[in-house]
């Protein structure tokens, strides 16, 4: 699914962040990827994300070699990905229904197709009574919960959660942990970036450590070569 | 193409909203309300300032391009006019009985094959011609202001000028033929020279549009830097992005352009009572009068006000396009 070869990634002329990076996610795993503030983690995240090209190796996401995709090839992969910003990213100006519709929207669905199926998982991850609710009058946790509404809708194979638990409070952070656990038993392969041990330490999931912008793969290596 | 899918998906019932201020707007029934769920918040795209610059542009565009039109017209139906007439000029000095003299080239005239039609002017129509440039009848009297004799002649069978005019110089002294071959030059020249300058001025209020368009994309690009980034992250494509924001430039340029078009035609219909009110003088009025006719726009003009409003729309979202689509680039 996705595949890393001697990825390196620098930011200008400055020193690598990232250094011979080089690991394999299969189908249907979950990861937590871990490591110290600045260790790279958001960087090696926005690389799985294509937000960033690395300054040396390969990518294949999806089997794809990100070197060779045009711009409407990576628009193409994204809608296979969802990703949780750990500043959530949702628009202020939009509902949380329509934040959480958005990339139904984008895909070009029309509205009576997908309205029910917003609906439902807004109510499923708990906001059924926020759903007309504007961005910034929601709390932290519901946030973070629409954002993740907003990254499952569209069914991805991979989910790609940043810090997901780092403004919640700790009986939230291990909801929405259980939330992820249940979209990985459905199918889909997820990443946790985080530094949050105590959550780590809840699941028994395969981790990759940066340190130092390199990677080392954890005790636990189910689904990691 | 996507220009036509941007028309067909464009929430056409909210335009009425997007002319009429804001709090007017409100009260507007619900379907003629702005959807609500507008991916670029319009308000960050086309400001009230933008709008009216874009109506300006428009208006200067419906003027420039009204006038040449009404100039165009006002020649045309002169030309037409003076191509089928010839003005005979009788001198009346050294001419004892001027009216006995009148009567016989124009009854000379008269038989004359390819005329149709001889109608020897008085006096006071001659001075009547002279008025606005110099002054009452009452003072024209006692000048010797050439007398005319209005010639018609049939423009499928025309008669040969140059027989006539050598007839009337051997049987008559002080007659000379004018065939308004140097005024329906003159005229061609200006018409051509107005036609040309409307063209530039239309091109520059063109060059200015596409300029404030560019600007303001790139300025609502950067105000919506955020979204456009979510809007990445979800999967839209370029394309995808360039339509949100092409809808808003529609949209501008269509209440823009229409509000700049109905100003105009507002100044159209006025034209006549302002030529009158701003005319300078009977002299300038009755040359104005002379270059723009009546001053008035058929109903061809107006539609020629519509198809600028349509073009200003289009300028507005292709332009607008083309830039997102660059600064997407620049983005990648």
């Amino acid at each position: 699914m996705i595949r890393f070869d001697n990825v390196g990634l620098r930011y200008g002329s400055g020193p690598e962040i990232l250094r011979d990076v080089t690991f394999h996610v299969h189908p249907g795993s979950f990861h937590f990827l871990t490591g110290p503030s600045g260790a790279g983690k958001t960087s090696l995240l926005r690389l799985l994300f294509m937000s960033l090209r690395p300054s040396r190796g390969l990518i294949f996401v999806f089997g794809e070699n990100l070197a060779d995709l045009p711009p409407a090839g990576r628009a193409a992969l994204r809608r296979r990905i969802g990703i949780v910003f750990q500043d959530f990213r949702l628009l202020d100006h939009m509902t949380t229904w329509e934040n959480v519709a958005l990339p139904l929207r984008v895909m070009g669905q029309t509205e009576s197709d997908y309205a029910d199926d917003v609906t439902d998982l807004l109510h499923w991850v708990g906001l059924g009574n926020r759903i007309h609710a504007y961005p910034e009058t929601l709390s932290g946790g519901e946030k973070q919960r629409a954002a993740i509404a907003r990254a499952v809708i569209g069914r991805p194979e991979l989910l790609l959660a940043d810090e997901p638990t780092g403004n919640v409070d700790p009986a939230i952070g291990n909801r929405l942990l259980r939330l992820f656990v249940e979209l990985n038993r459905l199918g889909t392969s997820v990443i946790i970036a985080t530094h949050d041990y105590a959550l780590m330490d809840q699941l028994e999931a395969p981790r990759l450590m940066l340190h130092e912008g390199q990677l080392q793969v954890g005790a636990s290596q189910i689904g990691v070569r | 193409m996507s220009f036509l899918s941007d028309i067909k998906d464009y929430p056409w019932t909210s335009l009425l909203a997007g002319i009429l201020p804001s709090r007017i707007a409100a009260r507007l029934p619900e379907r003629f309300q702005a959807p609500s769920s507008q991916i670029v918040p319009p308000a960050s795209v086309a400001g009230r300032a933008l709008t009216v610059v874009i109506a300006i542009m428009t208006f200067l565009a419906c003027l420039t391009a009204g006038g040449v039109y009404m100039v165009h017209q006002s020649a045309s139906a002169w030309v037409d006019d003076i191509a089928s007439e010839i003005t005979i000029e009788l001198n009346p000095l050294n001419t004892a009985d001027v009216e006995k003299k009148m009567t016989l080239v124009a009854l000379f005239l008269a038989k004359q094959p390819g005329v149709t039609r001889v109608t020897p002017m008085s006096a006071d129509d001659s001075a009547k011609l002279l008025e606005p440039w110099l002054g009452s009848t009452a003072a024209l009297s006692a000048l010797p202001v050439p007398r005319l004799i209005a010639v018609e002649i049939d423009r499928s069978n025309p008669p040969d000028m140059k027989v006539i005019e050598s007839a009337l110089n051997q049987n008559f002294e002080g007659v000379t033929l004018d065939d308004h071959r140097r005024w329906q030059s003159e005229i061609k020249t200006i018409t051509r020279s107005t036609a040309l300058g409307g063209i530039v001025v239309l091109g520059l209020v063109a060059a200015a549009t596409v300029a404030v368009i560019i600007s303001a994309t790139r300025s609502a690009m950067a105000t919506n830097r955020g979204i456009i980034e979510v809007l990445h992250f979800v999967g839209a494509n370029d394309r995808f992005i360039s339509s949100e924001f092409e809808r808003h430039f529609l949209g501008l340029g269509v209440r823009a352009g229409l509000a700049g078009a109905l100003a105009a035609a507002v100044t159209f219909l006025l034209l006549p009572f302002l030529l009158h009110l701003l005319g300078g003088g009977a002299v300038t009025e009755a040359e104005t009068r002379r270059l723009l006719g009546t001053g008035e726009l058929d109903i061809w003009g107006y539609l020629l006000l519509v198809v600028i409003v349509v073009v200003v729309a289009a300028l507005c979202t292709i332009t607008s396009r083309l830039g997102v689509f660059r600064v997407l680039k620049s983005y990648a």
